[in-house]
């Protein structure tokens, strides 16, 4: 069967999208691959499909279990029942029962921490795979923005002599993090894939502002006169709290979005934007991964985001229709200084450092570090990680040059802020690619008017919502009221 | 105007007659299954009440309690013991409070929640004529439980959807709650194009705080379910929702151990070696057993006279400190008051 055709009988298309081809070839010749296609470009398709070429598992290490859920979930409404997910969710006797029967899955789904189990490693061993799949590799390098030490050790793991091909997907790398990839994955002359990163039909615009409540008047006035659906970035829980309730208070059909919320609010809050029926979120960054909404017209930043690579991928959340859509960056004096807080807070300093020798002469396991409330668990994989390296003092070394390197992160996002220069073309640099073309209303350094680009919001009158249990039960159960 | 949260928890500290530390309000209601938890329970009544947040932290907890003080409710000694103020007596005396059944749910209403939601959210797409969704609903237990109800009650006839909500329009329309109530319970649930409502979204349309709405929602649900229990027949589908959503036998593991060899016969002593366990534990195991089982005869542990005794220091002395009872009614032994104490005003089970 030709390529094609296997594409459009188990996933309904008739073409491929740039790179898709290119990336699938040369899996199936045996090649490794590293792939870097923008978000919403089709990167799951590159290992879905060879799965139904080849007659063995397809293994794909993921490092966000939400994100894990959410294509175990999809492959499942498309009919695929040999898909697993190996993750922390699974009770005891799910997860022997999934690692027994592991050969008889078509795609096994998996964390870095599972893969690094004696009984996860004694079954993979036994049993042969087809093609492992690094998702979001980028997460391997120390110098990516999301660096998990377990990523790590993928490369000592499964690089085993006659090991099956590797493939590498991110949507956001740089050179130094692409070679990073490479050699920590003892990957072999891979075929590398690089997409442009750069997404003609977002438009980038930037506001600066006095202080900080200037900002937020601005945003409301903003987003009751401008047409949605959009995303508002911001960075505490708190503020995403606040500022959708003064969204809703002025009308405008807006909720809050962050990690620590009820997993089933949200849930109710994905599909409500996909639906329609809600028009804005606030959010902390852990809002995007795995929303698939095509039409999300623009993206406001309220607060700077703590580096280049989280800005690409939170603008790039628009747009993914191929419409005109619009960023806006909004800056207030002193929103560095906090962006740089927000980046460094969670992470292991020195007296983290002292106290985890301190727990180990004392025989104690440093994880309790975590249940004495004195460290957090991403700043505890990062310690323990290099804890297990270096000695204390090159570690105290290590962590205060990554500190360092988060803090110079924020200047390059503000360099965006301060330049006079085409913005566009400053964000394609960082990836270490060159601006081929520049669109109409570029950004605002080239000139942009952001009416071109958006809409007037148009105010509905709403027939009054008030609450009515009987009408909302008959309307979902005998579909009217 | 004291949050219903609030409320809940002046009511509790008044049961527990200040005769506790400020933690045991916490433990009850996290649903703790230590033995002094569970014993208060019987002892102070507290069995609407237990379990009913077990994901409430010590910090929300704490901060609570910080208002309580601020606003001179409460006063808390040094050794962790509290006193109420006047101000907390004259707030009990008008305070209307919500009803629960934490004791014989124990957070397993949200199973039964968890199972409608999703038999509702697969109707009403089977409805819109699309077969395949992504479930809001990811435990595999909950799914697998909701593939069967839906094939055994025939749902490709189409008529399922009709019967249920006839079930739902009649079970909630007759029990006596706010709609209000009704509103938090039916718009958490998701269909076709229908995604729930948040509790953000619910707490502004009904200008309530999210911790009172999801108070409220918990009550609701265990007056919803005791309705479709009081009336069984009635409601043949909701009837299949809660199966094991009671607790049909309270007492923890051990202390079913310890009641099943009871029962056979042996003595407290016996059962002790037998089962390697200190006698103090297993006097622990009578206590909730006598909690518990409407069966179990205090009485061959304690004279009628002796239990009319204990009840009438209870009421005299207004307290159910074993220190107290135990200098009033000297001839018995800490485990017998324990016992009838345990037994005193057992609520009907």
């Amino acid at each position: 069967m030709k390529l094609e055709d296997i594409l459009n009988k188990y996933f309904g298309y008739s073409a491929f999208r740039p790179g898709q081809r290119e990336v699938i070839e040369k899996v199936l010749d045996g090649k490794d691959v590293i792939a870097l296609l923008p978000t919403g470009m089709g990167k799951s398709l590159c290992y879905q499909l060879p799965g139904y070429i080849f007659d063995k598992p397809v293994l794909i290490v993921s490092p966000l279990l939400s994100l894990m859920q959410d294509q175990v979930d999809q492959m499942k409404q498309f009919k695929e029942k040999r898909v697993v997910a190996l993750n922390s969710f699974l009770n005891p006797m799910q997860k022997r029962a999934s690692i027994q029967n592991l050969h008889d899955y078509r795609f096994i789904f998996i964390s870095p921490e599972m893969l690094l189990q004696e009984q996860v490693q004694q079954k993979l061993n036994s049993m042969e795979l087809s093609l492992i799949v690094v998702d979001e590799a980028h997460c391997i390098s120390q110098w990516g923005f999301d660096f998990r030490p377990d990523y790590l050790r993928i490369g000592q793991v499964l690089g085993k002599p006659n090991r099956p091909p590797i493939m590498a997907l991110s949507a956001t790398a740089t050179q130094k993090v692409l070679g990073d990839i490479e050699a920590y994955l003892n990957m072999d002359s891979p075929y590398k894939f690089i997409h442009s990163v750069d997404r003609p039909n977002i438009h980038l615009g930037k506001m600066l502002f006095q202080g900080r409540e200037e900002k937020i008047e601005w945003i409301l006035d903003h987003v009751t006169k401008t047409a949605g659906p959009g995303i508002i970035y911001t960075q505490s829980r708190l503020k995403t709290e606040s500022l959708s309730q003064r969204l809703l208070q002025s009308g405008v059909t807006t909720a809050a979005y962050h990690g620590g919320m009820d997993p089933l609010d949200r849930q109710f809050i994905q599909q409500q934007f996909i639906d329609g029926s809600l028009d804005w979120i606030v959010a902390t960054n852990a809002f995007g991964m795995g929303v698939h909404k095509q039409n999300v017209r623009q993206v406001i930043h309220e607060s700077l985001p703590s580096n280049m690579a989280n800005y690409m991928q939170e603008i790039g959340r628009a747009g993914r229709d191929g419409e005109d859509s619009l960023a806006i960056l909004l800056y207030a004096e002193g929103d560095e200084e906090l962006a740089k807080f927000v980046g460094i807070d969670d992470y292991p300093v020195d007296a983290h450092v002292d106290s985890y020798i301190s727990y180990r002469s004392r025989n104690e396991l440093p994880t309790s570090m975590i249940h004495n409330g004195e460290i957090s668990e991403t700043a505890f994989r990062v310690l323990d990680y290099w804890m297990n390296q270096l000695q204390p003092a090159d570690v105290k070394q290590r962590l205060s040059s990554m500190k360092y390197e988060k803090m110079r992160a924020v200047e390059e996002v503000m360099d965006l802020i301060e330049t006079n220069t085409c913005m566009r073309e400053q964000l394609v640099h960082y990836f270490g690619q060159t601006l081929e073309n520049r669109p109409e209303d570029c950004c605002q350094c080239c000139g942009l008017q952001y009416e071109n680009i958006i809409r007037v919001r148009e105010i509905i009158d709403a027939p009054s919502k008030e609450l009515n249990w009987k009408r909302r039960i008959e309307q979902l159960l005998i579909g009217f009221s | 105007m004291l949050f219903q949260f609030q409320q809940i928890l002046l009511q509790i500290f008044h049961k527990f007659n200040q005769e506790r530390t400020i933690s045991a309000p916490f433990h009850l209601l996290r649903g703790k299954r230590s033995g002094q938890t569970v014993q208060d329970v019987g002892i102070y009544q507290l069995h609407s009440y237990f379990g009913i947040l077990p994901k409430l932290s010590r910090k929300k907890y704490d901060e609570e309690l910080s208002i309580f003080v601020n606003e001179q409710f409460i006063l808390i000694k040094e050794d962790g013991y509290y006193e109420l103020t006047e101000k907390a007596f004259e707030h009990l005396k008008k305070s209307q409070e919500l009803v629960f059944d934490g004791w014989h749910y124990r957070g397993n209403e949200h199973v039964f929640f968890a199972r409608l939601s999703l038999v509702v959210q697969s109707l009403s797409h089977h409805l819109a004529g699309k077969m395949s969704f992504i479930p809001y609903q990811k435990d595999e237990q909950i799914q697998q439980w909701v593939r069967m109800f839906l094939k055994t009650n025939h749902y490709q006839d189409g008529q399922l959807q009709q019967k249920l909500l006839k079930e739902i329009l009649n079970s909630l329309e007759h029990i006596a709650m706010e709609d209000r109530a009704k509103n938090i319970l039916i718009y958490r649930l998701s269909g076709y194009n229908a995604a729930g409502f948040t509790w953000q979204q619910i707490s502004f349309e009904e200008n309530l705080k999210e911790m009172d709405l999801q108070l409220i929602y918990i009550a609701s649900l265990h007056s919803w379910l005791n309705a479709i229990f009081l009336q069984v027949e009635e409601f043949p589908l909701l009837l299949q929702m809660v199966e094991n959503i009671r607790v049909k036998n309270p007492l923890s593991g051990s202390a079913f151990q310890t009641a099943e060899l009871f029962f056979n016969g042996h003595s407290m002593e016996q059962i002790s070696r037998k089962r390697g366990l200190k006698m103090s534990t297993i006097e622990d195991h009578m206590v909730e057993l006598a909690m518990n089982d409407p069966q179990f005869d205090v009485e061959q542990f304690v004279s009628n006279e002796d239990v009319q005794a204990v009840l009438a220091a209870v009421d005299d002395y207004n307290t159910r400190k074993l220190k107290v009872l135990h200098e009033v009614v000297p001839q018995l032994s800490y485990f017998q008051l324990r016992l009838v104490l345990a037994r005193g005003e057992r609520v009907e089970a």
